[in-house]
């Protein structure tokens, strides 16, 4: 059955030979989702993914996640299969032994979208050779984002499928209201030595640890409290016990007394 | 035998108990990028930074309307939005569980209004961060006489700015009197 709908996907193209599945199947997979009373058995397929995803999948059966204890087992072929788990971003080579998996499976089976590439295609989602995701080709019921997905957010969108947990993500619409003004960070610090010192601590700490630092910083700069900033700036160091934090600390305390 | 038992029962269970008990994540751990659209100003860097295109901005200039939109499904949980945000309006925080059975779920939009141009009515930058450039400029020692006149510049749209420079120049140029050279 070929569907030419792109409304799924963000490709302007169809994949040749989409898949979509008939009212039958959809009615028996509810079923299936909802009240699986058995071992679900998954089959792995990587559409051209980076491999990141598999290590996780593999993080995800080992013994300190153990997704066993819910009946989860990989198995290594997919007409064994209830759930089929699809990686990677859809190569052009990869779609048709995807089709052929998915045709391999016996229904009604359940087809997870992994990782940020199995879902929208990812950081490769424009790139010539590939359809952007699982879903151009066959229809998906569950989507894990993450680069790759944690264990723990694997096991949680396993526990989603089998009905343990609810969905926690909804779609979210903000309409910009009256009178929505936006205070600078850190008001009281004048905006040239907040510059110097989110420029020193990126410079020392890195991109993102620069910033944060930088924002403790002048978080504890800022605050009006009673006891002086030095004996504040020592007891969180001393809270830390971080001897690099202290010399980013050291550092900006510099540039805030030279001013 | 027997030390084989006590060994296994010191060494307890393995097994992490999530999903029946939360699963508490490192610190430093890159999640799920939080957006507060109340302290967004529509700058557009995250947009710019993002490696993805997970973020994206869309401008409607007939509605006079920018809207932001983040793709979850998309992110690759760089922080590099969050490194650029000038305001803090974006934050990775520690939160994992983001699988959705429906693909719309996996989006978070914001609309933001353009302000016009002071001179040709047109929208042109969204209003939240003309005032917040000038919310910056006071901050940092502008004189509140200044202001007004800072206002009808920042909201004078590029193209007029260049039209009126232009035009200055020529006037300039027109009233000057012919250089003598010696």
């Amino acid at each position: 059955m070929i569907q030419l709908d792109t409304s799924h996907g963000t490709n302007l193209v169809p994949a040749p030979g989409a898949i979509s599945e008939s009212e039958q199947i959809a009615k028996l997979k509810q079923t299936l989702l909802k009240d699986i009373r058995r071992s679900a058995y998954v089959f792995r397929v990587d559409c051209g993914g980076c491999n990141g995803c598999e290590i996780e999948i593999f993080a995800a059966i080992s013994p300190l996640f153990d997704a066993e204890r819910f009946g989860i087992k990989l198995v290594s072929s997919p007409r064994h299969a209830d759930v089929l788990l699809y990686t990677g971003a859809m190569t052009r080579a990869m779609r048709q032994p995807a089709i052929r998996a998915y045709n391999a499976a016996p229904d009604p089976k359940i087809v997870i979208s992994y990782g940020a590439c199995g879902c929208t295609g990812g950081i490769f989602h424009d790139l010539y050779c590939v359809w952007g995701g699982t879903d151009p080709v066959i229809p998906v019921d569950l989507y894990i984002p993450g680069c790759p997905p944690t264990p723990a957010a694997t096991i949680y969108a396993f526990a989603l499928a089998l009905g343990l947990l609810d969905q926690k993500l909804k779609a979210r619409h903000h309409v910009e209201g009256e009178d929505e003004n936006v205070v600078p960070i850190h008001p009281q610090i004048p905006l040239n030595l907040r510059v110097e010192l989110e420029r020193e601590a990126r410079r020392m700490a890195g991109y993102r640890h620069g910033r944060i630092i930088a924002d403790r910083f002048m978080h504890l700069l800022g605050a009006e409290e009673p006891t002086p900033f030095a004996e504040r700036v020592q007891h969180y160091l001393d809270r830390e016990d971080d001897p690099r934090l202290a010399e980013i600390f050291g550092k900006l305390t510099d540039i805030v007394l030279k001013r | 035998m027997l030390k084989l038992l006590t060994g296994l029962f010191k060494t307890g269970d393995a097994t992490v108990k999530y999903p029946f008990a939360p699963y508490p994540v490192s610190p430093g751990f890159r999640g799920k990028p939080e957006f507060a659209p109340k302290r967004c100003i529509a700058c557009a860097a995250c947009t710019i930074a993002c490696p993805a295109n997970a973020l994206t901005m869309s401008t409607d200039h007939h509605a006079g309307k920018r809207t932001w939109k983040l793709n979850y499904g998309r992110c690759i949980f760089c922080a590099r939005c969050e490194e650029v945000c000038p305001t803090g309006a974006i934050v990775l925080s520690g939160d994992f569980e983001l699988a959705v059975f429906n693909k719309a779920d996996l989006m978070v939009t914001a609309e933001f209004t353009l302000t016009n141009c002071q001179s040709c009515e047109r929208p042109f930058a969204p209003a939240k961060e003309v005032n917040y450039v000038i919310e910056l400029l006071t901050r940092a020692g502008m004189p509140e006489s200044e202001t007004e006149r800072q206002r009808v510049m920042l909201e004078t749209c590029p193209e007029c700015k260049r039209r009126a420079e232009v035009s200055r120049v020529t006037q300039a140029s027109r009233h000057r009197r012919p250089e003598i050279t010696p």
